[in-house]
């Protein structure tokens, strides 16, 4: 299995230059797609799934290569060289903003733009520092997960079947995107949030737009604006969008703060 | 006309019902923008949460959620209502009044305009408290499950780990009996062996006898000379070779024992002057007796021959020079100590020799075959390979026990333990004073039974030269015809094994039934329970092994017949 069948990229695009979109935490791919289509005429779109989610290749999970970012972010250099990227744009959302900063400093010719759409270095405060969660929410959260069957309560029926083996008589009921193992996904979600990658941030040089949302619970403003001052060749732009997820609450605004930069 | 009763016409629903089905529904009701900003939420939901209608209207729907959910809303519901219009049976928590927190059931439908822009979204919620502790017990009682499956897992992973233990002992057992097996076949083939020789051996040593009584009386010449000086050798060859099969007998646990009471520690006191002269001017000789040494009970002749054999070995592992030691103490054979070795041994006191050497030892392959009859790992014409075996065997056949401990380059130590003594009865040596006895015939008349032609020939001349008045017969029926014919038999001597049926013990039986105070004398070369308990003489019982001299019968029988 190649590199690219492992996380089921799809490229399209009529441009030279290579943009990659990566996904965050939660779901997969899809999550471009009512960005990445306006970037097709002026670029190659490389759009893919981290190891673990959507179409990627879930045995190729290793729980100790994905314990930290840097697992991430060499995936993201394998398959950045694999298609012969050089001075491209990365676009990443959420944990993958911080996925592209740690690729870009680990291989500098792959990217000359970086789109962080709602970066976040740590999520837990810090002394000096708004994460935006409390140590003790975010323990909340991996407790949660560990115990309890988070959301999908559809994922139950095979398990209250007594058909762990048989996922497929509990799909027709799941909700069909953003799909997830909840072993991989407890995994991912720690690696998320107990992340601090804030000394990455340090001596990175290349072009960066932080896209900001107004109301983010995840990746509040003052986490943007640290970004900002951390990064000396970043532009910040506060969207109008709230929540965390502009690329699909507000796509036009996001892809016209993206053309603006790139 | 029709008497039908008039239906009334349905009237369309009024505003009062329709905002009486929103606000008392079973479950909750949520309008909300597209950003979830909540713009109307029902009656029944409000209840549920403890929350006033107005303090939830203006407010997101994620802020209801505790901080689970609120990061999953965000990650994985928002998105996917967005990209496919809806969700069904999100399963979240939603905090109320004071931190309550209420299990949920959550349904979203995304209304979009004709351009395909979100317009609003319907938020259902079903209360799932009940559902929630439901699911809760099933995943309890499959953890439940899991966990006895894993026992049973556990149970059968060691169950295997114990029978792969109670194999492993018992091949060990096997082993144990197998070679138990094969010492006893060796030590059947030996005896045979062993028995045969000696019958051979008392011909031959009687023959050689006889020419060298014949040839005093001849006037000396250079012929006579020659003569006995091939007598002398033929002798000494044959007094050899019956020294060889008597040790054969030891190993084969077929030679009679003759076992008295002895003080070990007397016994290697006594024996220390041949010891040192077999071991040479450059072994040391250390004896140690143990204060308050019990008494055994053993051959005293077999003990001694096994200890000249243990100090030929340590000579012969000690070319260099070096020290042997003998010890003695008294020892205790536990229960455990018994279980764990392959040989029958019954736990209780016995009396211990230790032999010690500080030569070069054997590796545990020799270690393994050291008692094999003809085993040797001395050069060729060096060794019998019969010393260890002879000590294996009386050992064994006295009802103790032999342990070596060897290493290469650290010396070895053979460990003898014999029963001890528990009556009083005299030693050894008490009774060996007493049998110092001068050899002379007699004029009794002794009945001689024999099955080996030569030998019985050479027995009743030995008797006849000796001036006793000799019948014979070569098997029990004949014996007791002859018997019949003469009332004045003193002696009965007879071989053990008889062909035809009735065996030397049997013949014993009923010559002394029907001539009560007839004395008898046993003979054999290979001997069997009929006169042999354990490998011990029968009390009051008299025998003469084979093979034996012109000497030995004559001071044996004289001695049955005087007792």
């Amino acid at each position: 299995m190649t590199v690219l069948q492992r996380h089921n990229v799809k490229v399209s695009g009529r441009g030279e230059r290579a943009m990659i979109f990566a996904h965050g935490f939660g779901c997969d791919q899809n999550m471009w797609r009512f960005v990445a289509p306006a970037f097709e005429d002026r670029f190659r779109v490389i759009l893919f799934d981290h190891v673990g989610a959507g179409a990627s290749d879930l045995s190729a999970y290793d729980p100790a290569r994905y314990e930290s970012l840097t697992g991430y972010a060499d995936d993201v250099v394998e398959l950045a060289r694999a298609l012969d990227v050089t001075d491209g744009v990365f676009v990443g959302h959420s944990v993958s903003a911080m996925v592209g900063v740690l690729a870009a400093k680990k291989a500098p010719e792959l990217f000359r733009d970086l789109v962080l759409v709602g970066p976040s270095p740590r999520y837990i405060d810090d002394e000096g520092y708004v994460g935006g969660f409390s140590e003790a929410q975010i323990h909340e959260l991996l407790d949660f997960l560990d115990s309890n069957h988070m959301g999908w309560s559809q994922a139950m029926a095979p398990v209250i079947m007594g058909n762990p083996d048989r996922p497929e008589l509990g799909e027709e009921l799941t909700n069909s995107f953003c799909r997830t193992d909840p072993d991989i996904a407890r995994r991912f979600a720690r690696t998320t949030f107990l992340s601090d990658n804030r000394a990455d941030l340090q001596g990175v040089n290349t072009r960066a737009l932080i896209l900001q949302c107004s109301e983010d619970v995840i990746a509040p403003r003052e986490v943007g604006e640290y970004v900002h001052r951390m990064l000396p060749n970043s532009q910040l732009v506060i969207l109008q969008a709230t929540g965390h997820c502009p690329n699909l609450s507000a796509p036009e605004e996001t892809v016209s703060a993206i053309q603006a930069f790139v | 006309m029709s008497d039908a009763p008039t239906v009334s016409p349905v009237e369309p629903p009024s505003e009062e019902d329709f905002a009486d089905l929103f606000e008392q529904a079973p479950c909750g009701y949520i309008s909300a923008d597209p950003s979830g900003r909540i713009q109307r939420v029902n009656e029944t939901l409000a209840a549920w949460l403890g929350l006033p209608k107005a303090q939830m209207e203006g407010r997101r729907f994620q802020d209801l959620l505790n901080i689970a959910g609120k990061i999953y809303y965000e990650t994985h519901f928002a998105p996917l209502l967005r990209m496919q219009g809806f969700f069904h049976e999100v399963a979240l928590d939603l905090v109320g009044d004071g931190g309550r927190t209420l299990p949920v059931l959550v349904n979203a439908v995304e209304r979009r305009s004709a351009a395909g822009g979100a317009e609003f979204i319907r938020i259902t919620v079903f209360n799932a408290t009940d559902r929630r502790r439901y699911e809760h017990e099933l995943l309890e009682a499959r953890r439940a499950a899991d966990e006895a499956t894993a026992e049973l897992r556990e149970l059968n992973a060691t169950l295997e780990a114990r029978v792969a233990e109670a194999v492993a002992e018992r091949l060990k057992v096997e082993e144990a009996l197998r070679q138990a097996q094969k010492m006893e076949a060796i030590g059947q083939l030996t005896g045979g062996i062993a028995h045969d020789f000696n019958n051979l051996l008392t011909v031959i040593l009687g023959g050689l006898e006889t020419v060298s009584r014949q040839v005093v009386a001849l006037p000396g010449s250079p012929a006579t000379e020659r003569i006995e000086r091939a007598v002398r050798m033929a002798t000494h060859g044959a007094e050899r070779a019956a020294t060889l099969t008597a040790r054969l007998l030891a190993f084969a646990r077929r030679q009679p024992l003759a076992p008295k009471p002895v003080d070990a520690g007397r016994l290697i006191t006594n024996l220390a002057d041949l010891l040192q002269r077999t071991l040479g001017e450059t072994i040391d000789l250390e004896t140690v007796s143990g204060a308050g040494l019990w008494r055994a009970m053993a051959d005293t002749g077999e003990l001694e021959n096994a200890l000249v054999n243990l100090a030929v070995n340590a000579r012969d592992a000690m070319p260099g020079g070096g020290r042997l030691t003998i010890e003695t103490s008294n020892a205790y054979l536990d229960d455990d100590y018994v279980a764990a070795i392959p040989e029958p041994v019954t736990p209780g006191q016995y009396v211990l020799i230790a032999v010690s050497d500080t030569g070069t030892g054997m590796s545990p392959e020799t270690l393994a075959q050291v008692f094999e009859p003809f085993f040797t790992t001395k050069d060729t014409g060096k060794g019998t390979g019969l010393g260890l075996s002879q000590v294996y065997g009386f050992v064994r056949q006295s009802g103790g026990h032999v342990r070596i401990y060897s290493e290469l380059g650290e010396g070895t130590t053979v460990k003898i333990y014999l029963p001890r003594l528990t009556s009083d009865q005299p030693t050894a040596e008490e009774e060996d004073r007493a049998r110092d006895a001068p050899v002379h015939g007699g004029m009794e008349t002794i009945l001689v039974v024999e099955d080996h032609d030569d030998l019985r020939s050479y027995s009743t001349g030995v008797l006849r030269e000796l001036g006793y008045r000799v019948l014979e017969a070569a098997n029990g029926r004949s014996a007791l015809e002859v018997l019949q014919g003469a009332n004045d038999v003193a002696l009965l001597f007879t071989d053990v094994v008889l062909p035809d049926g009735m065996d030397g013990r049997r013949l014993a039986d009923e010559v002394q039934r029907r001539r009560p105070g007839t004395k008898v004398l046993f003979t054999t070369g290979y001997t069997r329970n009929a006169i042999v308990h354990n490998g011990r003489l029968d009390a009051g019982v008299h025998l003469i092994g084979k093979p034996f001299s012109f000497n030995d019968l004559a001071i044996k029988v004289r001695a049955v017949l005087d007792s």
